[in-house]
C-alpha cells in the first residue's frame, strides 16, 4: 500500500498575477432634474458618462432619478460593500473625480495605513537563515 | 402602491460586442435579428453622442408601471416567445436568450473577464442556467459543463505530470483538486462577482439561476438520500485492483455506476424537484464557460484563459503531502534506485538538557545528503529529515517543458521534445 497520503486544500487567488479582476462591479447614478445641487451630476451624465462607459465596459452602469433629494453614486463591490458619495453642487469635473475614485477602490473599508511588515506567501529565496548553517562560529 | 424602479439602460454598454454567432449555433439558440426596442436607433455599439444619452435618459419616455401594467407587460412577453419558439414552456425557468443583449450586467461580465469579442452575450447568458433552473437542456449549461469539465481536467493534469513527473498518485489527485475541483471554481465564481437569483424568466440575464438546496430543508432531505445511494453503491468497490483508476474521477473520487445513477435520477424525480447547492451551481457556470470558450474561441484561446484564471492561482503542492512511515518509505526508495541505504547523521545541536534543545539531523545515502531538517528531537528531526528526503524526490521539476497541447494544431512550428516520465511513486 502506499504510504503517501494527501490533505486537501484550495489554491488560492492571487488577483492580477494573471488575470486581473476589477473589484467595482456596479455604479449607480442618482440625479434630481430639479434640484440645483444635481446640476454637476447632470452635466455629467449627460455629456461624460458615455465616454466614462465606453473607457470601463467592465463596470455595469445604472441611472436612474432621485427626485427632490441631492445626486448621489453608489459603487458596488465584489466583496459585497457598497459606497456611497453624495455629489451635491460638485462640478462636472469633481463628479468624474468621485466617479474615478469609485471605480479604483477595492470595497475594503477604509483604513489607516499601518507600517506592516510585507508577509509573503512565496517561498523565501535565499532560505531561511540557521545558526546552525551560519559560516562562521562565534566563540565565547 | 409598488412600483418599479425607473432605471436606464444606455446603449454604449453594448459596445465591443457587435459580434453575433453564426446562424444555426447550437450554444445559443435564438431567432435573427434581435429586437433593438430598448436601445435606440443607432443600436449596439454604434457611436453615440450626446444627443442620443439625453434621448436615453429622457423619462417622458420610459414607463413608470404599477404590478398590473407589470404583469400585463410580461404575458405580452411570453406571447412573444410563444410565436419565436417552438415550446415556450422550456423557457420558464431561465429568461429568453433574446434578452441577453439588453443586460448591462451580463455586458459588464464580458468585459470584467476580458473575455475574446468572439465569444457572444447568448451563450454567456447560457452558462448561467444551472440545470435545476431550466431542465431543457437547449437552453441550460449542463452539456457545456461536460465538455468544460474534461477541459479543465485535461489541462489541469497536463500541467501537473508534466511539471511535477514524480507525484504519488493521492497527491497529483489532490493537486487536481486544489486548482479545479468544486470548491476552487466556487470560490473563482465569486471572486468573479457571480451573484445568484432564484430561477424564472424574468430574471435579469447575468445572475446565475438554480434551485438553491440551502433554501429548503425538503431539497436538502432529498439530495442527502440521493447521495447516501451512491455511498452505498460504491462502497464494495474501493479496492484497489486493475480497474482501480477506471472508476475514478479525475480527483480519485469513485464514479457511480449507471444503475446507481438512474436510482438517484428516480429517487430525486419521485420528490418532483431538483435541487443544487451554491457551491455546485457555481462550478458548473465555470465548467461550462470553459466548454463555451473552447467552443466559440478555440483552443488557443481556452488554454490563455485557463492559465490566467487558474494556473495564476497559488497552491503549495509541497504542504499538502502526508507521510505515514517516512523513514521506511525512503529506505525502500533508495534499495528501488541503486542509492546506498539512507543514514541519519547529528548535523548540529543546542540545548540538549534544556528545555527547548535542537537537533540538526540530515540523512546521507554514503557520501550525498539527501534532506536535512531540525527537530526537537533527534527521532523528530531523523523523520522530518526523511520527510525532506521524500519531498524533494517527489517534487522534483525539470528546468525544461513541453506540454503536449502546446504543439498541438496544423501550423503549430514548436518542437515537441519529450518529457520526463518516472517509473512510478514507490509501493510497499
Amino acid at each position: 500500500m502506499p504510504q503517501v497520503t494527501a490533505l486537501r486544500a484550495i489554491s488560492k487567488a492571487q488577483n492580477g498575477v494573471g488575470a486581473f479582476i476589477i473589484q467595482c462591479k456596479r455604479i449607480d447614478f442618482h440625479y434630481c432634474d430639479w434640484y440645483g445641487s444635481s446640476r454637476g451630476m447632470n452635466s455629467f451624465i449627460t455629456n461624460e458618462l458615455s465616454k466614462f462607459g465606453k473607457a470601463h465596459p467592465n463596470i455595469e452602469i445604472t441611472v436612474s432619478p432621485r427626485p427632490n433629494k441631492h445626486p448621489i453614486m453608489v459603487g458596488h463591490y465584489i466583496n459585497g460593500h457598497q459606497k456611497a458619495i453624495c455629489v451635491r453642487n460638485l462640478t462636472k469635473e469633481q463628479v468624474h473625480q468621485k466617479a474615478d475614485l469609485l471605480r479604483m477602490a477595492s470595497g475594503e473599508k477604509n483604513r489607516k495605513v499601518m507600517r506592516k511588515p510585507v508577509i509573503s506567501t512565496n517561498e523565501n529565496v535565499r532560505g531561511m537563515w540557521s545558526p546552525f548553517h551560519a559560516g562562521r562560529k562565534y566563540e565565547i | 402602491m409598488i412600483t418599479a424602479p425607473m432605471i436606464a439602460v444606455l446603449a454604449f454598454q453594448f459596445a465591443g460586442l457587435e459580434y453575433h454567432p453564426p446562424e444555426g449555433d447550437q450554444t445559443s439558440i435564438h431567432k435573427y435579428p434581435l429586437s433593438t426596442q430598448n436601445l435606440g436607433e443607432n443600436g449596439y455599439g454604434a457611436t453615440q453622442g450626446q444627443e442620443q444619452v439625453e434621448q436615453d435618459l429622457d423619462r417622458s419616455q420610459w414607463v413608470q408601471e404599477t404590478n398590473e401594467e407589470y404583469h400585463e407587460r410580461k404575458a405580452a412577453d411570453r406571447d412573444r416567445i410563444a410565436k419565436e419558439f417552438a415550446d415556450p414552456d422550456l423557457l420558464l425557468g431561465s429568461p429568453s436568450p433574446s434578452v441577453a443583449r439588453q443586460s448591462a450586467k451580463l455586458a459588464a461580465l464580458h468585459a470584467r473577464l476580458s473575455l475574446p469579442t468572439r465569444f457572444p452575450l447568448e451563450t454567456l447568458a447560457r452558462t448561467l442556467v444551472h440545470p435545476t433552473a431550466n431542465p431543457s437542456s437547449e437552453y441550460n449549461n449542463e452539456s457545456l459543463a461536460v465538455l468544460g469539465t474534461d477541459l479543465l481536467a485535461y489541462y489541469a493534469a497536463e500541467h501537473l505530470l508534466c511539471h511535477y513527473p514524480r507525484l504519488p498518485m493521492s497527491v497529483l489527485f489532490a493537486a487536481q483538486w486544489g486548482y479545479v475541483g468544486p470548491h476552487t471554481l466556487s470560490a473563482m465564481a465569486s471572486e468573479w462577482g457571480i451573484e445568484h437569483a432564484y430561477p424564472g424568466d424574468e430574471v435579469e440575464p447575468g445572475h446565475l439561476m438554480f434551485m438553491s438546496a440551502d433554501q429548503s430543508p425538503d431539497a436538502l432531505r432529498m439530495q442527502e438520500q440521493a447521495e447516501n445511494l451512491v455511498l452505498k453503491g460504491t462502497a464494495n468497490v474501493l479496492k484497489r485492483g486493475a480497474n482501480w483508476l477506471s472508476q475514478r474521477d479525475q480527483f480519485g473520487e469513485m464514479h457511480p455506476s449507471k444503475e446507481i445513477l438512474d436510482q438517484m435520477a428516480e429517487a430525486t424525480k419521485q420528490e418532483g424537484l431538483r435541487t443544487a447547492t451554491a457551491i455546485d451551481a457555481n462550478a458548473s457556470f465555470i465548467r461550462a464557460l470553459f466548454g463555451a470558450i473552447y467552443l466559440h474561441c478555440g483552443r488557443i484561446a481556452t488554454q490563455r484563459f485557463f492559465t490566467s484564471h487558474l494556473l495564476s492561482r497559488q497552491l503549495d503542492i509541497a504542504s499538502i503531502f502526508e507521510f505515514k512511515k517516512p523513514k521506511y518509505d525512503l529506505s525502500r526508495l533508495c534499495a528501488r534506485e541503486g542509492f546506498d541505504p539512507p543514514v541519519a547523521r547529528l548535523i548540529s545541536e543546542t540545548g540538549r538538557l534544556s528545555r527547548h534543545p535542537v537537533f540538526v539531523v540530515g540523512v546521507f545515502s554514503g557520501e550525498d545528503e539527501l534532506g536535512q531538517a531540525a527537530g526537537a528531537s533527534l527521532d523528530e528531526a531523523r523523520t522530518r529529515a526523511a520527510v525532506a528526503a521524500l519531498k524533494s524526490w517527489y517534487l522534483y521539476s525539470p528546468m525544461e517543458v513541453t506540454k503536449p497541447s502546446s504543439v498541438e494544431g496544423a501550423g503549430n512550428k514548436s518542437k515537441w521534445i519529450p518529457n520526463m516520465v518516472d517509473p512510478g511513486e514507490v509501493v510497499t
